[in-house]
C-alpha cells in the first residue's frame, strides 16, 4: 500500500504514455481464455490473459527478449470500496488490474522502460482477490510464470520481485516454488510471519482506541456489509482522533473522544503527545517519519522541541498509516479466518518499551506520565483472539523465512507501515540458515578434503533515514514538502529498483550477487547501502 | 569458491612467516579502524549548543587540550591522539546520528564521553550503533547505574560514580547531620530521577515532600512557585535537589525570590557553579551554604597535583577557557584514556582496550578521590562522593578542610567512609 491515492494512481496507470503504453493499451482488456491476448507494436509484444481463477495478468517483452523475465507482485489493495473522504484511500474501489512493473501504480513507467529497453522480459497479475490474498497470487503467479514461458519459449530465468504486501507474495512463491524463480527482490519488505504483522498493527490500533477513543471497534468487525460499515465508521473515527491528537500535540489537550482513563490522564497533566509517542513506542512505529527528522526544531524552540514534541508529530504522521491498514487488515483477515486474529492477553506492554521509554523520556514527559499511560494500558480490557482465526491468518500470511534463491531486500529504515524490523527478521533467520549450511559444507570437506564455501544468498540493501531534512512553516514541519530519505513506504526510485532488479538478475545468472566492494559502489550510487553490519530492532513480536 | 587443503596450509605457512615477520615492527597497526601507525582517532558526541550546553561545551575542548599535551611528548606508543566532536544539543536522536557519523564517516576508533542518559542509551543500547558496530564507548558522562552493566552493555565504560550511589552518600550524609529534620526533594522524573529513588530507598531515608519534574527540564527557563509552595507547606528544611544544572538554577532563583530559604543539598550533575553561573539567571552567591558532592578535588584546589596539571596544560592548550568541573571532567576522561591505550599495548584493537581496562583500569591514576570499580567483571567508574559546602563564589570546599570520601556500590552495600589511597600523579601528567 503506497501513501498515495491509489484511484489518482490508478487513473495515471490508464492515462499513461511512452514506450510500453501504446502496446499496453492495444491489447484486449477482456481476455478471458486460457491464452491470452498478445499485440505487438513497436518491437514490444503485450499480452494480457487470466489465470484459472480469474486473476487478470500482463506479459511484456520485448523483440530483442534476453530471456529474462521478472515477475511483479503489488502490494496491499483493499478487498473493500472506501467512502470518499477517508484519507489516503477515500474512493477507491476494489481494483484488480493487472500490475506488472513497480512505480505503475504512480503513472511512473521509468523502471519498466529501462526493463525493456534492456531486453527483459516483464509480467505481473492484479490478482483475484485484493486485502491478504498471498495464497492467491502465489496461485496467480505459478501460472503466470508458466504463460510466460510458453509465450515466450526463450525465457531462461525468472526472477521474481514485490513490494510490500507484494513480498510477502514474492517470498512465499521462492519457499514453495523455488524450482519456478531464479532470483528475488524484496522491495518495503513485509516479510515477517503473519502473528508478527498482525501483531504490530493491532498493539497500536488497540492502544490508540483505548487511549483516544474506546468507541472505535478495530477488532471483531461483522460479517459482511455490516462489517464493512464498521470499518468505514472505525475509519472516520480514528482519522477525527488523530486530528485532534495532532492539534494537542503543543498544548497536551486529548480528544473529547478519549476514554474516561484517556480524560482521568489528562486531568492529571499528562498531555496526549505522551501517550500518543508510548503509542507508537509500544507496537514499534518509528519515530522519525516522511516529514519529521527529529533533530529540527523551530527557531526559538531548539533543544525542548527536539526533544519533547517531535516523537510525537512523527508518531501521529506515521501512525495514520498504520491506524489504516490495521482497519484494513483487521476486517479483512477476520473475514478470511472467520473470528478475530489479533490477541493482546499476555502481552506485557511496560516490558516492551522497556529500553526505549528512557531514550524517549523528554517526549514522554517523565517516568511518571509514562507509568500513568502504561498503567491504564494494563488494566483495561484486552483483546481475545479466536485460535482457529490466528491459526488461519498465520497461513495467510504464510512466509517462514528461509531463504531458497538469492534475494535483494531493499529496506527504508524509517517504513512505518511494513517496518525495517521485517527485513531484519529475515536478515537473522538467513544468518542461521547460513551457518547450518557452512557447517554442512566443512562437515563435507572432511570427507571430500575441498571445501567450497556457501556463496551468501541475501543482500540487504538499506536506504538509511537521512540526517536533517524537516523543513518548518511557522512551528510545524510542512507536510507537502518531499519526503525525507529513507523513510515513508516504498518510495524507493526508478534508480534503485533497477540497482535491485540488476543485482538479482546477476545473482540468477551467475549465481552471486559480485564482489562486494562493486556491490557497494553500485548501491552507493542510487543512495542506499550494502552495510552488511547494519542493524534495526526486529518488530515487537519477534523480540525475545 | 573452492579451497584446496594443501593450498591452506601453504597459506598458513606463508601467513607464519608474515605473522613473525610482523611481531618485530613496533608499533604496527593490526587494521583496526581510526588507528595507524602514527594516529588514534576518538569521537565524542555531546551538546556544544542549545539550552543544555552550558558548562557541557567545555568538555571535549578539555579532551583535546590533554591529547594536545600528550601528543607534544610524543604521544602513546608512537601514536597520537585526536578527537572528532559532533554537536548533539542534548538530542538522543542527534546524538545517534552523530555516533553514526563519527563511526562510518569519520572512522572513529572508539567513542568518548557520550553525555547524558537518554543520549548514551540510544547509542549504546541493544540497537544503537556503537552495539550494531562493536565500537567501544568509553568513560561515558552519565551516573545511571545500569551502564555498569558488563552482560548488557559489553562494550561502554562508565567514569562517574552511580546516581544511586550518590544518593546512598546523600541519605547517609542527610542521617548523620539532620536527623529529625523534614525532608524534601526535587528530581527529574526520568532514569535520572529513578536511579536516585532506588538509592535513597536502599539508603532508608524517607522524604516528608517529593516534587517531581518533566525531564524536559534542560531547557526550563523558570520553576513554577507550585514547586516551592508545596517544599514549604510540608516544612521540608531540607531539600534535596536531583536534577541537571538549568533546573537547579531556576529552583534556586524562584526560592530565593519567595524567601525560602532551607538547607540545600545539590547534586553533582546540578551543582556546577560554572555552569550556574555562565546562565547568568542567578547569582552564584544564592548557592552558598547549600551542600554539594564532587568524587574529584574541587576545581579551585590548585594544591591537589591532579588539579595543579590540569590548570597548567589548560593554561597553555586551553587558553582562555576557565577552569572549572567540566575542564576537570574532560581532562580526566583524556587522561584515563590515554592510560588505556598504554596499557592495551601497540596492537591496539577495540577489543584490547576494553580488555585493558578491566584487567588495569582500577589503577589508572587519575584525581577520583574514590576508588575506580573496574575489573573483567565490572565496568563501574568511580564509587564513591565526598560532600562539602558551597562560598559565595560557587566554590566547594570540603566539610571541615578535608576531602572525607564516602565510597558505596549501587547495590545494597552500606555507605563507608573510604581509605582509598589514590594514585599518585605520574611524572609529567603522563602515562607511565
Amino acid at each position: 500500500m503506497n501513501s498515495k491515492n491509489i484511484k489518482t494512481r490508478l487513473l495515471s496507470l490508464l492515462s499513461i504514455s511512452g514506450l510500453v503504453a501504446g502496446v499496453v493499451v492495444g491489447v484486449p482488456s477482456s481476455a478471458q481464455a486460457a491464452d491470452p491476448q498478445c499485440a505487438t507494436a513497436n518491437f514490444v509484444t503485450s499480452c494480457a490473459g487470466t489465470t484459472s481463477d480469474s486473476a487478470l495478468y500482463t506479459m511484456v517483452a520485448p523483440a530483442n527478449f534476453n530471456g529474462t523475465v521478472l515477475i511483479w507482485s503489488h502490494g496491499l489493495r483493499p478487498n473493500i470500496d472506501i467512502p470518499a473522504g477517508i484519507p489516503k484511500f477515500g474512493g477507491y474501489t476494489v481494483n484488480k488490474a493487472a500490475e506488472f512493473a513497480p512505480g505503475l501504480s504512480d503513472g511512473d513507467l521509468t523502471t519498466l522502460n529501462a526493463l525493456i529497453a534492456k531486453g527483459y522480459g516483464v509480467a505481473g497479475s492484479g490478482f483475484s482477490r485484493q486485502g491478504i490474498n498471498v495464497t492467491e497470487a502465489v496461485a496467480a503467479n505459478v501460472e503466470l510464470i508458466a504463460a510466460f514461458k510458453k509465450q515466450f519459449p526463450t525465457t531462461k530465468k525468472v526472477v521474481a520481485w514485490g513490494g510490500s504486501l507484494g513480498t510477502q507474495i514474492t517470498q512465499t512463491l521462492t519457499e514453495l516454488h523455488p524450482e519456478l524463480v531464479d532470483a528475488a527482490v524484496l522491495g518495503c519488505p513485509a516479510t515477517a510471519p503473519g502473528a508478527a504483522m498482525i501483531k504490530y498493527f493491532g498493539d497500536f490500533m488497540w492502544a490508540f482506541k483505548t487511549l483516544f477513543d474506546p468507541s472505535i471497534k478495530g477488532f471483531g468487525y461483522s460479517e459482511g456489509a455490516a462489517g464493512r460499515a464498521e470499518a468505514y465508521l472505525d475509519m472516520q473515527k480514528f482519522f477525527v482522533a488523530l486530528s485532534k491528537v495532532s492539534a494537542g500535540t503543543v498544548s497536551g489537550a486529548w480528544p473529547d473522544t478519549s476514554s474516561a482513563a484517556g480524560k482521568a490522564l489528562e486531568a492529571a497533566g499528562v498531555p496526549s503527545r505522551s501517550a500518543m509517542t508510548l503509542i507508537a513506542l509500544i507496537a514499534g512505529v518509528p519515530l522519525r517519519s516522511e516529514h519529521v527528522d527529529g533533530n529540527a526544531s523551530p527557531v526559538g524552540l531548539e533543544t525542548a522541541f527536539e526533544l519533547g514534541y517531535m516523537p510525537a508529530i512523527a508518531a501521529t504522521e506515521n501512525g495514520a498509516t498504520v491506524g489504516l491498514a490495521s482497519i484494513l487488515l483487521m476486517q479483512d483477515g477476520e473475514t478470511q479466518a472467520g473470528g478475530i486474529v489479533f490477541d493482546n492477553k499476555a502481552t506485557d506492554y511496560a516490558a516492551l518499551v522497556e529500553e526505549d521509554r528512557d531514550i524517549y523520556s523528554a517526549a514522554l514527559g517523565g517516568n511518571t506520565p509514562a507509568d500513568a499511560i502504561l498503567g491504564v494500558l494494563a488494566a483495561s480490557p484486552r483483546v481475545t483472539g479466536s485460535a482457529t482465526a490466528m491459526a488461519k491468518v498465520s497461513k495467510l500470511l504464510p512466509i517462514t523465512g528461509k531463504i531458497n534463491v538469492p534475494t535483494v531486500l531493499l529496506t527504508a529504515e524509517s517504513d512505518q507501515f511494513t517496518v525495517a524490523g521485517t527485513a531484519q527478521f529475515l536478515i537473522d533467520s538467513y544468518k542461521v540458515q547460513y551457518a547450518a549450511v557452512k557447517t554442512a559444507a566443512m562437515n563435507a570437506s572432511k570427507k571430500s578434503r575441498v571445501y567450497t564455501a556457501p556463496v551468501s544468498k541475501l543482500l540487504p540493501l538499506w536506504e538509511k533515514t537521512a540526517e536533517n531534512y524537516t523543513v518548518f512553516s511557522g512551528s510545524s514541519p510542512d507536510l507537502t514538502k518531499p519526503a525525507g530519505r529513507g523513510t515513508g513506504h516504498c518510495l524507493f526510485t526508478s534508480k534503485q529498483w533497477l540497482v535491485a532488479a540488476d543485482l538479482a538478475i546477476a545473482a540468477a545468472n551467475k549465481g552471486s550477487f559480485g564482489q562486494s566492494g562493486t556491490v557497494a559502489t553500485t548501491a552507493r550510487k542510487v543512495g542506499l547501502s550494502s552495510d552488511s553490519k547494519f542493524r534495526v530492532p526486529v518488530m515487537r513480536g519477534l523480540q525475545g | 569458491m573452492q579451497i584446496n587443503r594443501r593450498k591452506l596450509i601453504s597459506a598458513s605457512a606463508v601467513m607464519a612467516a608474515v605473522a613473525l615477520a610482523a611481531s618485530v615492527i613496533p608499533a604496527q597497526a593490526a587494521g583496526e579502524v581510526g588507528v595507524t601507525k602514527t594516529s588514534i582517532k576518538f569521537g565524542m558526541t555531546s551538546p556544544k549548543t542549545g539550552a543544555a550546553a552550558p558548562g557541557y561545551e567545555k568538555i571535549p575542548g578539555a579532551v583535546k587540550a590533554y591529547f594536545d599535551y600528550v601528543n607534544d611528548n610524543g604521544g602513546i606508543n608512537g601514536r597520537k591522539l585526536s578527537l572528532v566532536h559532533r554537536d548533539d544539543q542534548y538530542v538522543p536522536a542527534t546524538a545517534v546520528q552523530n555516533a553514526i557519523k563519527l563511526i562510518n564517516t569519520d572512522k572513529v576508533f572508539a567513542l568518548l564521553g557520550t553525555l547524558g542518559t537518554a543520549s548514551t542509551k540510544a547509542i549504546v543500547g541493544p540497537a544503537g550503533p556503537a552495539t550494531v558496530y562493536k565500537v567501544p564507548t568509553l568513560y561515558v558522562n552519565t551516573g545511571f547505574s545500569g551502564f555498569a552493566d558488563k552482560k548488557k552493555y559489553p562494550n561502554t565504560i562508565t567514569l562517574l560514580p552511580s546516581y544511586v550511589m550518590e544518593a546512598k552518600v546523600i541519605a547517609k550524609y542527610i542521617k548523620d547531620k539532620y536527623p529529625n529534620k523534614k525532608i524534601g526533594i526535587v528530581y527529574q522524573d526520568d532514569d535520572f530521577g529513578k536511579d536516585a529513588l532506588t538509592g535513597f530507598k536502599t539508603a532508608g531515608l524517607k522524604f516528608d515532600v517529593s516534587v517531581p519534574y518533566a525531564s524536559l527540564s534542560q531547557g526550563v527557563a523558570t520553576v513554577p512557585p507550585t514547586w516551592i509552595q508545596k517544599l514549604k507547606t510540608g516544612g521540608a528544611e531540607v531539600v534535596v535537589m536531583f536534577g541537571v544544572s538549568s533546573a537547579t538554577t531556576a529552583l534556586l532563583g524562584t526560592a530565593y525570590a519567595l524567601s525560602y530559604k532551607p538547607q540545600w543539598i545539590l547534586a553533582s550533575i546540578g551543582g556546577d557553579a560554572t555552569t550556574i553561573a555562565s546562565s547568568k539567571k542567578i547569582p552564584v552567591s544564592f548557592m552558598a551554604g547549600a551542600k554539594g558532592l564532587s568524587f574529584a578535588p574541587s576545581p579551585n584546589d590548585s594544591k591537589d597535583e591532579y588539579i595543579a596539571k590540569f590548570m597548567e596544560i589548560n593554561a597553555k592548550y586551553n587558553p582562555g577557557v576557565a577552569f572549572d568541573n567540566n575542564i576537570v571532567a574532560g581532562m580526566t576522561t583524556a587522561f584515563l584514556t590515554a592510560q588505556a591505550v598504554k596499557a592495551a599495548g601497540t596492537n591496539l584493537t577495540r577489543k584490547s582496550i576494553v580488555a585493558a581496562i578491566e584487567k588495569s583500569g582500577s589503577t589508572f591514576a587519575n584525581p577520583a578521590l574514590a576508588p575506580l570499580g573496574y575489573s573483567t567483571s565490572s565496568h563501574v567508574g568511580a564509587t564513591g562522593y565526598w560532600v562539602g559546602t558551597y562560598d559565595a563564589t560557587g566554590g566547594l570546599d570540603p566539610d571541615d578542610n578535608k576531602y572525607t570520601v564516602y565510597t558505596t556500590d549501587s547495590g545494597s552495600a552500606p555507605v563507608v567512609v573510604s581509605t582509598y589511597k589514590r594514585p599518585a600523579m605520574p611524572e609529567k601528567g603522563l602515562p607511565k
